[in-house]
């Protein structure tokens, strides 16, 4: 993903913008130096300084705030209603009767469910646009499906053939993705594919066990994250904060070499 | 002491599965008289899925969603519905849980009165059940310490 | 269409005679744990089939549905019981 090759760009960047900070504080300490210089040094180190730290001040909140999940839910009866009635589908798919006193049943279970737990089911979606994300998520499914028959077919094929040329790796990235439920979307799905096992999720880092080369391809082509992004919404805009970060970089980098 | 789970996919996907838990449980009660289940297995799911609450988010966000208190306060109501019937039987001139006696209350003929009777009695066990369940298992697993909150710490 | 039902029926039996050499000799805990939970994925299908069998499908696609629920549960609970050395 591009984005893999983008985060280990900025990695690289801030590598040797800390080889640039430890060599500014060298420069500040020998004795020797021009006062042009030192202003120089002095300069390159506070731009530095507020680079990394803030920078990785940011990710490191917006990883925490992923993890502790649900935030505040401004429409609680919205929720309700949402919770209610997807829970009324599901006992009518459940019971197949329709007279009045089933349903009346139905009804009051649905809503006292639907009053003691309306917190849980909906907890992370961006408001009024529920129905879309439902929407999309259906329609993601025969895709999903799709895959889900080739990687069998080509895992089939590697375990049957007499010398099974497994070449078994495992992969660590980030994804662009900005809450729990994509996550767990894009974890699930690359589990369910055969071929590739989600083995944990680590301070914002998926590790995955892939089978083969051409497995790992697969997975870091992209395609699966965009489309789970495309469900909920999200990376779908530029990030400001990165574009500045950039910036800062390269002016420190041209004003020092 | 139980402790929350780490692991983000386990915390998300039990959150997702509750209500949809107690569905089911509150379907296998309301269907009992012509479909396997009743008030005894609706009440072990139902218990289930307060143990799954319990074991990916630990007792403080299990408390936020049923308290100790509405614990015990199920417990009995189980045994007052239960019992409650049968007197109210007795009350109706008949023997100790004889629906048919009901048929003068709720105005319907005495067959349907049976049928209804035995489900407000398997809601009644189902209630019981569930709570009994939840608190065995909390009790057990959490050693018979109470759980430390802000009220109980010096 | 029984026989066709019963065949696969009993190919899965056999499937699940395969795994249960990992419940004997695993060596450790984790293993047999996901053993017992490749075991009841298979149990589920086999609870269907017995329905169609039976010619009752409604009344065992609630059992599965049960059963399915409590193994997930089951498999979270021991796991986090025998993760951890000291309390759970």
């Amino acid at each position: 993903m591009e984005v893999t090759l983008l985060i280990q760009a900025t990695d690289d960047s801030f590598r040797i913008l800390e080889d640039a900070k430890s060599r500014a504080k060298e420069l500040l300490d020998s004795a020797s130096i021009l006062e042009d210089a030192r202003k120089q040094a002095k300069g390159l180190l506070d731009c530095t300084v507020g680079v990394t730290s803030e920078a990785r001040q940011m990710e490191k909140q917006k990883i925490q705030a992923i993890f502790k999940g649900a935030q505040e839910t401004k429409s609680g009866f919205q929720n309700f209603i949402a919770t209610f009635s997807l829970l009324f589908v599901f006992w009518m798919l459940l019971s197949g009767k329709f007279d009045l006193f089933h349903l009346a049943i139905g009804v009051i279970c649905s809503a006292t469910i639907a009053y003691l737990t309306h917190d849980l089911l909906f907890a992370n979606v961006r408001i009024g646009e529920t129905w879309v994300i439902v929407w999309r998520f259906i329609a993601y499914m025969p895709w999903l499906t799709s895959q889900i028959i080739q990687s069998n077919m080509h895992v089939a094929l590697l375990a049957l053939s007499p010398r099974m040329p497994v070449d078994p790796r495992i992969l660590r990235f980030r994804t662009k993705l900005e809450s729990d439920i994509s996550w767990v979307t894009l974890a699930n799905s690359i589990t369910l594919t055969p071929g590739t096992i989600t083995m944990d999720i680590n301070a914002g880092e998926f590790f995955v066990h892939a089978l083969d080369q051409r497995v790992a391809d697969d997975l870091h082509a992209g395609e699966m994250e965009d489309r789970v992004a495309h469900i909920f919404m999200e990376a779908d805009h530029i990030y400001i904060q990165d574009a500045l970060d950039v910036a800062r970089i390269y002016v420190a980098l041209r004003k020092w070499g | 002491m139980i402790r929350s789970s780490e692991d983000i996919i386990v915390r998300t996907v039990s959150r997702i599965l509750v209500p949809f838990i107690q569905l089911f449980a509150l379907y296998v009660i309301a269907h009992g008289h012509h479909s396997p289940g009743g008030g005894f297995q609706g009440g072990v799911i139902l218990g289930a899925s307060l143990v799954l609450l319990l074991i990916t988010y630990g007792p403080q966000e299990t408390r936020r969603h049923i308290s100790e208190k509405s614990l015990i306060a199920f417990g009995s109501l189980g045994v007052i519905v239960y019992s409650g019937i049968g007197l109210i039987c007795l009350f109706l001139l008949g023997n100790y849980l004889d629906y048919g006696k009901l048929s003068g209350l709720l105005r319907v003929v005495p067959s349907e009165a049976r049928s209804l009777g035995i489900l407000g009695v398997e809601i009644g066990v189902g209630f019981t059940v569930m709570a009994i369940m939840f608190s065995i298992f909390f009790d057990i697993s959490s050693g018979g310490k109470p759980p430390d909150d802000e009220k109980n710490n010096p | 269409m029984s026989t066709f039902f019963l065949t696969i029926g009993f190919g899965l039996c056999a499937f699940v005679f395969c795994v249960l050499y990992r419940v004997v000799f695993g060596p450790g805990v984790f293993n047999r744990i996901a053993a017992i939970s490749a075991i009841g994925t298979k149990t589920l299908i086999i609870l269907l089939i017995m329905g169609f069998i039976y010619d009752r499908v409604e009344m065992f696609v609630d059992i599965s549905m049960v059963y399915a629920l409590l193994n997930f549960i089951g498999v979270l609970a021991a796991a986090k019981f025998l993760g951890l050395e000291t309390d759970l």
